[in-house]
């Protein structure tokens, strides 16, 4: 079942909580270059496997693998180190530093304690463009803790990008923001599309709808369905698993 | 302000402090007072050790004075051997082995002959147990309140360790009568104004290389650690090799203060690896600013130097401990950026009110302006 076109591959991967399935069974392709979309309803495992797949939970049995080689054994700062940057549903910055600190930090093309012993002040125009990229160009020496709830969120994205790694795993990037926050960041997304592979973890439905090119959608720890956004709208068992919240445009 | 603006503010104080305290036996002629001095600079030394660890990676060491009673030991042992033959018994052995029945130099002792053998030794033995303990526990990932207990045992296990091995190491008595410290052929008197050169000019190399680690990227990333420790490992950075790293270089640099302490002190004592003093160090360096390089050396001068003035004044002969755990209390509870963070907070103040007096421009808020642009 390897594809070279694909970039990450989860072959039946489960993660067992004592006795309680969080991913089941679960088998998931992403291809070189794509946006994914992975939707579900609460406690369907979507974040648990981003977690499986950047090595935060161990895997209890199954596969992962990327560029074709199995990752599953290795530790997070080896699986960051091959090529795979995650953002976190509480966004997780260094609150104490500032956004200029936070981005020299994101930037871990050379991680080596030694070598980074001679490593001073460092280029500035990286750190700059970045910045003005979520629009945080005038708050360079600001520490992160002052920053808003959607500035957070977007130096979190700031940071990934400054590691530059070949799939960005994000859980819920709009949480928490305002509609045009949101919008700001459908435009990033869509403008990222190409230059990373992505796969967005999301429950804004007009975010998904924006952005999304293929939308795999979880329930119980597996996968349901996969699809465009109308296949997936129509599809039988997808409503099912929906009902009760709603439907899926309010998920 | 030009990035090399704001590095020259930023160093001054460090090199303003430097040339105070090497210009300070020109105006002290005392003996006794240049030898208290150079106590107080031996403990500047291992505040800047803690400040490393904790104020930097948010590793509690409660055993800082375990590495610094190790560097301190090999300084004796080297010092000891140089005595021979005045205070030992037959075939050179040191004067407490032979009490002891010990009938042969043992073969960890031998090579203390050489003082530049003891010298290596009093660094790298501190920093190679310190990577070893540190090893076990970051590779473990114990953090915080675990880590603290975890030093603290270790210390004490070290501390009975040197008392229940008496033949080989003085016991409760430790290892005194020792010889004055010579290197390249210069002796150095404890109450003399070289020793208090030697202690100085460690405590300013101490100053600068610790200071060179924090503002590298290295530093950077150990703050990170202090901050958010699970966020840097999705970057791929290394977390448990770069806190190894961190508290083997503040094992080396207490090294350095132990092995001081005994050219000071003249003699060592299993009380330099003991709880009193390990505690001492957190309240000089939580006085003095934990994330200032400068305000922990400040906060063991100021706290030590306090401590040794009203122990020795007979109004508070009784009082004394009462007054310094009062001054802790205070510092804890409405500083808890210690003294360090308090200037800080009035250069801010000052600069603000400085810069609203001639403001021209109003609509440029001064506080959120980006300083270094270029």
């Amino acid at each position: 079942m390897t594809n070279s076109q694909n970039l990450l591959e989860l072959e039946n991967a489960t993660v067992a909580f004592g006795g309680f399935l969080a991913v089941s069974g679960l088998d998931f392709c992403v291809t070189k270059g794509e946006l994914r979309c992975l939707i579900g309803p609460n406690g369907a495992g979507k974040t648990t496997a981003l977690d499986l797949i950047c090595g935060k939970t161990p895997i209890s049995s199954g596969m992962i693998r990327f560029e074709g080689r199995p990752i599953d054994h290795l530790k997070e700062y080896q699986i960051s180190r091959i090529g795979i940057g995650r953002k976190f549903q509480v966004p997780s910055v260094f609150r104490e530093l500032t956004v200029r600190e936070n981005l020299r930090i994101g930037n871990s093309r050379d991680p080596g304690v030694f070598g980074n012993l001679w490593r001073f002040g460092g280029k500035t125009e990286e750190p700059e463009r970045l910045a003005e990229l979520v629009g945080l160009q005038d708050e360079l020496e600001t520490a992160a803790a002052h920053l808003s709830h959607g500035q957070t969120q977007w130096l979190e994205i700031a940071l990934i990008l400054a590691q530059d790694p070949a799939l960005i795993l994000m859980d819920e990037p709009t949480a928490g923001m305002t509609g045009q926050e949101t919008r700001k960041t459908a435009d990033l997304f869509n403008r990222l599309r190409g230059q990373h592979t992505l796969m967005v973890v999301e429950h804004d439905m007009g975010f998904v709808r924006d952005i999304a090119e293929t939308i795999s959608v979880m329930h119980q720890g597996k996968l349901l369905a996969e699809g465009t956004l109308e296949e997936i709208s129509a599809d039988e068992a997808v409503r099912e698993a929906y009902l009760g919240s709603g439907g899926i445009g309010h998920a | 302000m030009t990035p090399a603006g704001q590095f020259a503010i930023r160093f001054l104080p460090y090199l303003a402090f430097c040339v105070a305290i090497l210009l300070v036996p020109q105006f002290i002629d005392d003996a006794f007072l240049l030898n208290k001095y150079a106590r107080y600079l031996v403990f500047a030394i291992l505040a800047v050790a803690l400040c490393l660890s904790w104020g930097y990676a948010g590793i509690l060491n409660l055993g800082q004075a375990t590495t610094f009673g190790i560097g301190s030991y090999c300084m004796a042992m080297s010092l000891k051997l140089g005595t021979v033959p005045v205070h030992t018994g037959s075939e050179g052995l040191p004067d407490f082995m032979v009490w002891n029945n010990v009938t042969e130099l043992p073969w960890f002792w031998a090579p203390f002959h050489s003082t530049t053998f003891a010298i290596i030794a009093g660094v790298l033995v501190p920093a190679l147990f310190a990577a070893l303990l540190g090893w076990f526990m970051f590779r473990g990932r114990v953090t915080g309140v675990y880590a603290a207990i975890i030093t603290l045992a270790t210390m004490v296990v070290v501390n009975l360790l040197i008392i229940d091995q008496q033949r080989y190491t003085g016991g409760f008595n430790g290892i005194t009568d020792l010889a004055q410290f010579e290197a390249a052929g210069f002796t150095f008197d404890a109450y003399s104004a070289s020793t208090y050169y030697l202690v100085a000019g460690c405590l300013c190399l101490t100053l600068f290389v610790s200071y060179a680690i924090t503002r590298s990227k290295t530093g950077l990333i150990l703050q990170a650690i202090r901050d958010q420790e699970d966020r840097v490992r999705f970057f791929g950075y290394d977390v448990a090799l770069y806190k190894v790293f961190v508290f083997a270089v503040s094992a080396g640099i207490a090294g350095v203060a132990g092995m001081l302490y005994t050219i000071v002190m003249e003699f060592a004592s299993p009380t330099f690896l003991g709880v009193p003093l390990s505690l001492s160090v957190v309240i000089w360096v939580a006085v003095g600013g934990r994330q200032s390089l400068l305000g922990a050396v400040f906060g063991a001068l100021i706290v030590t130097g306090t401590q040794g003035a009203l122990s020795e004044s007979e109004t508070f002969l009784e009082s004394w401990t009462l007054i310094m755990g009062a001054l802790f209390v205070l510092v804890v509870l409405f500083l808890p950026k210690g003294l360090a963070g308090a200037c800080e907070l009035l250069v801010q103040r000052f600069r603000s009110a400085a810069a609203d007096g001639k403001a021209s421009e109003p609509r440029t808020p001064v506080a959120t302006q980006p300083e270094s642009a270029s």
